[in-house]
């Protein structure tokens, strides 16, 4: 059988929210269509030619590896982070009570509005300062943007989205760099403080500790059903809250009990920063599913085949580490991989102050749970058990 | 009514919106679909099961083709979709089929002779074989204390327990038990378990079978 005897010659695909045309003749013609998307309007909308947006893009955890396999690793007394357990920034101690906290985080648009957009990449960018228990003061942008394709109000729209997170999280965005690409990128590189002993490794978990997760599960599978175009209008909100919400309340409200280690929760998904966490730490978790929350709606999205190609690839860097004690439905381990854009925080404290943490930040109205546990076993394995 | 798609060179979600489309459309029964991605091979079958559709995946040299055909009973499709979403909660809740475990290195006990020693060792790897031959899948074995000397690398066991792993089944060991017995060095350590997980399995299991 040939290839055009498959293709379906229809006019009857147009579809809410895609307005391009398939059924040409032949397989090119179908790859074409892809990268003509139009908005009703004329102009080209920005999510139309990316691949994979947000942590989505993410190189695999296993991909990373063998990249950084080869690599020289930087040691120096003054260099409180290494590169081995995937931290979320470098930190390098100045003097005997400042530090500074270095984080480089971009991706490609994940929305059509270029403001929104301008607004996650800051906010996941940002992100990384507080996963360190720093605070952010300074931030440079990086932005390559294809100016033929789209007017320059587009770019400033991205940059404004931008500087008004990095004001909002009372930084300065003190400048950037910018080139032509065909593919727009756009992301900061964050400098944030810290007194070097306060520094939140992911590795300083203790036995016994429990796992505190903040934010909604979730953003890998409801951004892919927003570029389907089914997110109802709460639906939308409840997405680009999540993603444009800092983490600087969480960590100021965690900080008044004492965090034995913290990351935050992006692109290798729930199951790979509590594996690193753990891994990290010499030690094993277990993880409750009964007690995580989702995004409205994710689940039955996921069960209907809107999962990201990036918690394939988790769920193959990761699950090797993982024993479900009992059937999970295949879209809630979907979600455990799910990979996060602008994620909640991930941080271990002591049993007797995770209740006091839960109520304090319950308290400042930020929705947090108890998710698990670290306990003595296979570095970094995984239990995952339902209530 | 069959339907073909060409969807090579869209990326997700376009093939699964697409593929939707004509699966809401009554009058297709089958839908042949090639894909060049082995995502949206994937979330295809996520689609299917979600859909109660039938699926067959295959592989061309350098693209994948997906046939989801509608069950002949229309009329049950509500039904069956409801059953199954019933069953994923109830999972959810409590069942874990049956964990079969492990205390000893032998099936039931003999007279205490070395001969009956052996003979009951026999006996295990017996039932083990025939487990593994007989269709039955228990969710996982597990082994703790004498048990875990099935274990051993060298040992009588290593096959059979390999041929269970190949199952699909979980053959765990409890790893203080290992230790005692001088063999966790010899154990791949995703073949560890602890006490925690141990209680978990044994507790949410439908059946527990200890010989």
């Amino acid at each position: 059988m040939t290839t055009n005897d498959f293709i379906q010659h229809s006019n009857n695909d147009s579809n809410q929210g895609s307005s391009e045309k398939v059924g040409e003749k032949n397989a090119e013609a179908i790859e074409r269509v892809g990268s003509e998307i139009e908005q009703p309007s004329g102009e080209k909308r920005l999510t139309s030619n990316v691949k994979a947006g947000g942590c989505a893009a993410k190189l695999s955890a296993t991909e990373l590896k063998q990249i950084l396999a080869g690599l020289p690793k930087s040691k120096n007394p003054n260099l409180l982070t290494g590169i081995d357990n995937f931290e979320d920034a470098a930190v390098y101690k100045l003097s005997d009570d400042l530090a500074i906290i270095e984080s480089v985080d971009f991706f490609p648009p994940l929305v059509d509005d270029p403001y929104l957009y301008g607004q996650i990449a800051a906010c996941n960018a940002l992100s990384d300062i507080y996963a360190m228990g720093g605070k952010p003061i300074m931030a440079l942008a990086i932005f390559a943007f294809p100016t033929c394709d789209y007017p320059l109000s587009v770019a400033s729209e991205i940059l404004r989205g931008g500087a008004d997170q990095v004001a909002r999280a009372d930084a300065l965005l003190t400048g950037g760099h910018s080139i032509q690409s065909p593919e727009t990128v756009y992301g900061l590189s964050v400098t944030g403080l810290i007194h070097p002993d306060e520094v939140l490794t992911n590795s300083g978990a203790r036995a016994g500790d429990k796992i505190i997760m903040t934010k909604a599960l979730g953003t890998g599978v409801s951004l892919l059903a927003l570029k389907a175009a089914l997110l109802s209008q709460a639906e939308q909100g409840q997405l680009f809250s999540a993603l444009t919400t800092l983490n600087d309340r969480t960590l100021e409200v965690a900080r008044t009990v004492d965090i034995h280690a913290c990351t935050d929760v992006t692109g290798f998904g729930l199951i790979g920063h509590i594996h690193e966490m753990a891994k990290g730490s010499k030690l094993a978790a277990r993880m409750n599913v009964s007690a995580l929350r989702f995004l409205s709606s994710v689940l039955n999205f996921a069960k209907q085949g809107l999962v990201p190609a990036g918690a394939y690839s988790n769920r193959k860097s990761f699950e090797a580490s993982v024993s479900y004690i009992k059937d999970l439905p295949l879209e809630v381990s979907d979600l455990l991989y799910d990979p996060q854009t602008s994620g909640g925080l991930l941080f271990a404290v002591a049993e007797p102050d995770s209740q006091r943490v839960l109520r304090s930040l319950a308290d400042a109205g930020i929705e947090a749970t108890d998710i698990g546990q670290f306990i003595e076993g296979i570095p970094g394995h995984i239990d995952v058990v339902i209530n | 009514m069959k339907k073909s798609l060409d969807l090579r060179g869209l990326t997700c979600p376009e093939p699964v919106l697409r593929t939707k489309q004509l699966i809401d459309d009554a009058t297709v029964t089958c839908i042949e679909v090639l894909v060049d991605d082995e995502v949206n091979v994937q979330n295809l079958s996520r689609l299917a099961g979600s859909q109660n559709l039938s699926i067959l995946k295959e592989q061309a040299e350098n693209h994948f083709k997906v046939v989801l055909e509608r069950g002949n009973q229309e009329q049950s499709h509500q039904h069956v979709q409801t059953k199954s979403a019933v069953k994923a909660k109830s999972n959810l809740e409590n069942s874990t089929g049956t964990v079969i475990f492990i205390s000893r290195d032998t099936f039931g006990e003999g007279d205490h002779s070395e001969r009956a020693h052996d003979f009951s060792a026999h006996l295990l790897n017996l039932f083990l074989q025939t487990i593994c031959q007989s269709g039955h899948e228990p969710r996982a074995i597990l082994m703790v204390n004498g048990g875990v000397k099935l274990m051993d690398p060298d040992g009588p066991y290593i096959k059979v327990l390999n041929d269970l792993r190949d199952k699909g089944i979980e053959v765990l060991a409890c790893g203080l038990c290992l230790d005692f017995y001088g063999l966790k060095e010899k154990v791949q350590v995703e073949q560890v378990t602890n006490m925690f997980a141990i209680c978990e399995y044994l507790f949410s299991a439908d059946r527990i079978i200890s010989p």
